[in-house]
């Protein structure tokens, strides 16, 4: 019941971020010279920034692109399940090898890591390009933890009755993996993705606010968190607390799936 | 003796972690575009040939082998190199810093793990009403931490050791919860209570010696917690830390600095997994 409610707040919001942007006369890039930092107008329904750009629409785009988030966790998943099968199907050395690669990835605090790979990369990337290229580092680094998670379940899944049944019935163990494994590593599988969401987010929106998230125009948490630094700003208007708060109603929406799941697992 | 044997296999492990740790670091940074760019080639004083020499020079560097070599060198020594940012030996400029970020970890993890045991501990045995208590911790958990710092500087309240010690508590909190609801329903506690023996008693005599082998094991994921915290809360507080100065680093593609900081902090997210197997392995014996 709580899960449908998160569901149907989160499609509701979904929804009205992309009825906001295709209703609005304004682009998100857009800069109204008339209405710098702007109180609420009837133009302007949350303000304005610093540049004139219109609040309501960076906000619902900011939210738009920070659930981007779900398709890099989607990804880690599926990079995280490939290696715990593959460590877990393999001869032993394989899978020390791999799982200690996982730890490799581990033994440096995940925000540093991000923040490491993502500054390293081109200063002259377009805002679109910044985008696409924080999620999907977002999507390469956050797989290890999920990994080990996943190569735990597969091996105790592989000495499984059943799985020697499989065998002697002549199944390859790809077929084994395909029919049988995959469902069964189902109810570790989502968990896993709906912990990386939220967190994928979170990741996101710390990034932005050190200025190595998603690239100015394109509106994002981080970025927009920063305006909470401008005191001449947030004097004039509160709806500058207006995405801080909606991320962090997204964020307690997307906690109530994982808590959920832990729970009926 | 198998003992030692473990130890030496753990430690050897963690040893080849924090090595394969550095050497990511330098592949990471050396590929990465503008590595290799001299503010002094843009400056108009330098003549065609000082120029043509300051350019030869770099390309000397080029090679991965060099740089690891050079930054072998230097960890021998014990200079961890020259930053090319602030032109100081490393060990210096970390020297300072690291102090100030092991005062801030320490405040903060304490504080945090206070807050989330005194908050666990009622919480864990109540029957009804506990979704509505682990509310504030599903709050603070869905505030980022640069935002939950941004907030204390608007707000004028707290610092860089609440901000962290609020972090630490909600993320520790559900682990401590869950750990703690399975130790109030155990059999023996049951029977403490149905004897009379007080909440007290129970706690300190019952539940709390057994939980200790798992509380010594998220410390880890405490300091792993706190170690990612650091940058954006020394970031947005002035901190002057570890984690301003691999911001700073990272921002200005400082090589010897960066290598020098993911050495530490791969250092103590290893040792720090080691002890914690360890005291969990002969807590278990």
């Amino acid at each position: 019941m709580k899960k449908r409610i998160a569901a149907a707040i989160l499609l509701l919001l979904i929804l009205g971020a992309t009825l906001v942007l295709r209703m609005s006369r304004y682009d998100y890039a857009f800069q109204d010279r008339e209405a710098i930092m702007a109180p609420s107008t009837a133009q302007h329904w949350t303000g304005t920034d610093e540049l004139g750009r219109d609040r309501t629409v960076r906000v619902a785009a900011a939210l738009l692109i920070g659930l981007t988030g779900a398709a890099a966790a989607a990804i880690t998943t599926m990079i995280a399940a490939c290696f715990g099968l593959l460590a877990a199907f393999s001869p032993r050395w394989v899978a020390a090898i791999l799982m200690f690669l996982s730890d490799a990835f581990l033994s440096l605090p995940w925000l540093f890591l991000l923040m490491l790979a993502r500054s390293l990369l081109p200063l002259t990337a377009s805002p679109l390009e910044t985008a696409v290229t924080t999620f999907l580092i977002l999507a390469a680094l956050g797989w290890p933890a999920c990994a080990r998670a996943i190569y735990r379940g597969a091996s105790v899944l592989r000495s499984a009755e059943w799985m020697i049944q499989g065998h002697a019935c002549g199944l390859k163990t790809r077929q084994l993996i395909r029919l049988h494994i995959l469902p069964h590593l189902r109810s570790l599988l989502l968990p896993q993705f709906l912990i990386c969401v939220p967190a994928f987010i979170v990741a996101e929106a710390n990034l932005g606010a050190l200025g190595l998230g998603v690239g100015e125009p394109m509106p994002s948490w981080g970025a927009m968190l920063l305006e909470l630094e401008n005191s001449a700003l947030l004097a004039q208007s509160h709806w500058v607390y207006l995405p801080i708060a909606l991320l962090v109603a997204v964020l307690l929406i997307l906690e109530s799936f994982t808590t959920e799941v832990e729970t009926n697992a | 003796m198998s003992l030692l044997i473990t130890i030496a296999k753990r430690a050897g492990r963690t040893l080849l972690l924090i090595l394969f740790a550095a050497g990511g670091t330098i592949l990471l940074v050396r590929f990465a575009p503008g590595f290799f760019s001299d503010s002094r080639e843009m400056d108009a004083k330098y003549a065609q040939a000082a120029l043509a020499e300051i350019q030869a020079e770099n390309n000397q560097q080029q090679s991965v082998g060099w740089i690891a070599i050079q930054e072998v060198k230097g960890w021998l020594s014990g200079g961890f190199g020259v930053s090319r940012q602030y032109h100081v030996p490393v060990a210096q400029l970390i020297g300072a810093r690291v102090r100030v970020s092991a005062f801030l970890l320490a405040q903060g993890i304490f504080r945090g793990w206070l807050l989330a045991i005194c908050a666990a501990l009622p919480i864990s045995a109540l029957r009804k009403g506990a979704v509505l208590w682990r509310l504030p911790f599903t709050l603070l958990l869905s505030i980022p931490t640069a935002a939950m710092a941004t907030a204390c500087i608007l707000a004028d309240a707290g610092g860089p050791v609440l901000v962290l010690s609020l972090l630490i508590a909600a993320r520790e909190f559900n682990f401590l919860r869950n750990l703690l609801e399975g130790a109030w329903r155990s059999p023996h506690l049951l029977q403490g209570r149905a004897q009379g023996m007080s909440p007290r008693a129970l706690v300190t005599l019952h539940i709390l010696p057994n939980v200790v082998p798992q509380l010594c094991a998220l410390t880890t994921l405490s300091i792993v917690t706190a170690l990612g915290a650091l940058v954006p809360i020394e970031v947005i507080f002035t901190v002057p830390g570890v984690g301003q100065l691999a911001w700073s680093a990272v921002m200005n593609r400082d090589l010897p600095v960066l290598v020098a900081v993911s050495l530490l902090m791969a250092c103590v997210v290893g040792f720090a997994g080691m002890l914690s197997t360890r005291t969990v392995t002969l807590e278990a014996v």
